[in-house]
């Protein structure tokens, strides 16, 4: 059906409507996935607890707790771990929800099977990318900011929290360009691993927010600045390396 | 959001009329009480009575009772917007509920559709997922024909086919049935009891009661599923109580459970699925049988016993009774003549 690529990859497939949960199965093994079900929250805490997964795909509506919970719950010690949000919940503010509750990605049912198994790819592949280029610089200092990219803790002054795993990806990639344009384009193909075409706003955003993280200054960043026409370029003043 | 912030304006607003309608009444009663006095020390200077004296008196009653009329309008008002707004919440959750329970199986059918459409699936795999897309199918219908019957319910044009039957074959029946539909599992449901006593009794819809309570004992029990129906006869009624091991129902809501699309919101709940329009169709269709049903829980985590009352068929109720059949004849008729 599509390509396939990291094969082996573990997922954990939240779903308690049985039927929807045999075709995903089936369909994610197909593809060369390692598949574990879990019926609803508890067993699905219990399962990520005892056993080393890749990847989440996660209903909302489950029994005895739910996908927010378990989002919420996974992200305290996964913070890197990438959740699928998979739901007949359509409504704006569920997807909100899901996404501030640690959701790297929501789809909404029903859905097309292609465009699922391309989100899980890309996602399975986002983690590989990042798994790699913070193998080699696990932390960052500049100016007055220093970041994880292991546990994903910042610290901006005295002044700690914690950036969400797409926020990080997009630090990481203009870490690891320093000093060079790097356009939207070539951020929405490198780190979400999707086609160009696709509203630029989108980088923008997480821009708006990293600065929002770092800067002393948002309105005049000093180290996320903007090139006009061309993209965005970090600045390597005074920075180190962890 | 908006409708909270809706709500906290709208009570805002009625206190703020409260404050203002009470800050009026006592201005004007002290003015009354000053300006009697007034007019007391008047008379008590100038000899003779004051004839304005008992038309004061008239003025305060009357008044007094206008502002009470006032007061009384506002708060039917207040009264009646509560409603609406506690109306509108539930509407939105059974919008909410039916949007996942109609989206869920068409998600299913979707998605094992383009399963075979893509794919080369064998054969024993492909049996597998037609059968679980029938199911979906048979889901949806349920759930369609579920709400379509509300708007029937509530202008009382169901049409029932009342018949005399045995209270205890009728349910052993019955509870047969809803065990081939739900495969609780073996020895989950068990019937106690004696009930040789006749009923006047719409069978499909005792069926429905039925698979409702066995539906909602197994949505809400963590497993395994122990659910106790006891049958019994007094000299008026035919006694059903359900009793499940479940997660229970807190007293405050022993009532709301009847109410159209409430649903009890617990995160730690074994089961998401359902419209809040259940237990609402089941009460409806015992009152259309002359009975009554209510819910004993000892609360969270005491499980849950429903008794349902119907009235037996003897000569005090006879006059209900055939009423009911009368009515019956009467529908069928109707649709006979609607069919040609």
């Amino acid at each position: 059906m599509s390509e396939k690529t990291a094969p082996g990859g573990r997922i954990l497939l939240v779903e308690d409507e049985e039927s929807m949960a045999v075709g995903l199965e089936y369909n994610l093994t197909e593809e060369g996935y390692r598949v574990t079900r879990a019926e609803n929250g508890t067993q699905a805490l219990e399962l990520f607890t005892g056993h080393e997964f890749d990847l989440i795909i996660l209903d909302i509506m489950l029994p005895f707790k739910d996908g927010f919970e378990v989002a919420r719950e996974i992200r305290v010690t996964s913070p890197r771990m990438p959740i699928l949000m998979l739901t007949a919940r359509s409504d704006s503010r569920d997807r909100i929800r899901g996404l501030e509750f640690g959701a790297d990605d929501y789809m909404t049912k029903p859905f097309h099977l292609k465009e699922l198994l391309l989100r899980v790819r890309r996602m399975l592949q986002r983690k590989a990318w990042y798994k790699e280029v913070t193998a080699e610089q696990p932390s960052y200092h500049f100016g007055e900011n220093s970041v994880d990219f292991e546990t994903l803790e910042c610290r901006s002054g005295s002044r700690i929290f914690r950036m969400t795993a797409l926020e990080a990806m997009v630090l990481k990639y203009l870490i690891n360009n320093a000093g060079r344009i790097v356009s939207r384009k070539e951020l929405l193909e490198k780190v979400w691993r999707v086609s160009a075409e696709v509203e630029t706003r989108t980088v923008d955003n997480f821009i708006v927010r990293l600065r929002r993280h770092f800067e002393p200054d948002p309105a005049r960043p000093r180290y996320i600045r903007s090139v006009r026409g061309a993209g965005y370029q970090f600045e390597k003043e005074n920075a180190r390396n962890g | 959001m908006k409708i909270k912030t809706t709500r906290y304006y709208h009570i805002l607003v009625f206190i703020a009329a409260q404050v203002a309608w009470l800050l009026v009444l006592g201005l004007w009663i002290f003015r009354w009480v000053t300006s009697f006095l007034l007019i007391n020390r008047v008379v008590e200077t100038a000899p003779g009575e004051m004839p304005t004296r008992s038309s004061n008196i008239l003025g305060l009653v009357g008044g007094l009772v206008l502002l009470a009329a006032v007061q009384v309008g506002m708060s039917l008002n207040f009264r009646r917007l509560n409603i609406h707004f506690n109306l509108n919440r539930m509407y939105d959750n059974f919008i909410a509920n039916v949007t996942h329970e109609l989206k869920s199986p068409l998600a299913s059918i979707q998605l094992h559709l383009e399963t075979l459409g893509h794919r080369d699936v064998p054969p024993a795999r492909r049996r597998e997922f037609i059968d679980l897309m029938n199911r979906d199918v048979k889901r949806l219908d349920g759930l369609i024909n579920t709400i379509l019957v509300i708007p029937g319910l509530e202008q009382k044009k169901i049409a029932y086919e009342f018949h005399v039957h045995n209270a205890e074959n009728l349910v052993l029946d019955l509870v047969r049935k809803a065990e081939e539909q739900f495969q609780p599992g073996k020895g989950a449901i068990r019937v106690r009891g004696r009930a040789p006593c006749r009923c006047v009794v719409d069978r499909n819809a005792m069926g429905i009661v039925i698979n409702n309570l066995v539906d909602n004992a197994i949505k809400y029990s963590p497993p395994p599923l122990r659910l106790t129906i006891t049958l019994s006869c007094t000299s008026r009624w035919f006694v059903l109580e359900a009793a499940d091991r479940g997660i229970g129902i807190a007293p405050a809501d022993h009532k709301k459970v009847f109410e159209k699309f409430y649903r009890g919101d617990r995160p730690d709940s074994p089961s998401v699925k359902g419209t809040g329009l259940g237990l609402y169709w089941v009460r409806e269709i015992i009152r259309a049988h002359g009975g009554r049903i209510s819910l004993q829980s000892a609360g969270l985590g005491g499980g849950s016993e429903f008794r349902i009352e119907l009235p037996i068929y003897r000569v005090s109720r006879k006059r209900f009774i055939r009423n009911l059949i009368r009515l019956t004849q009467r529908q069928k008729k109707q649709r006979k003549s609607d069919h040609e």
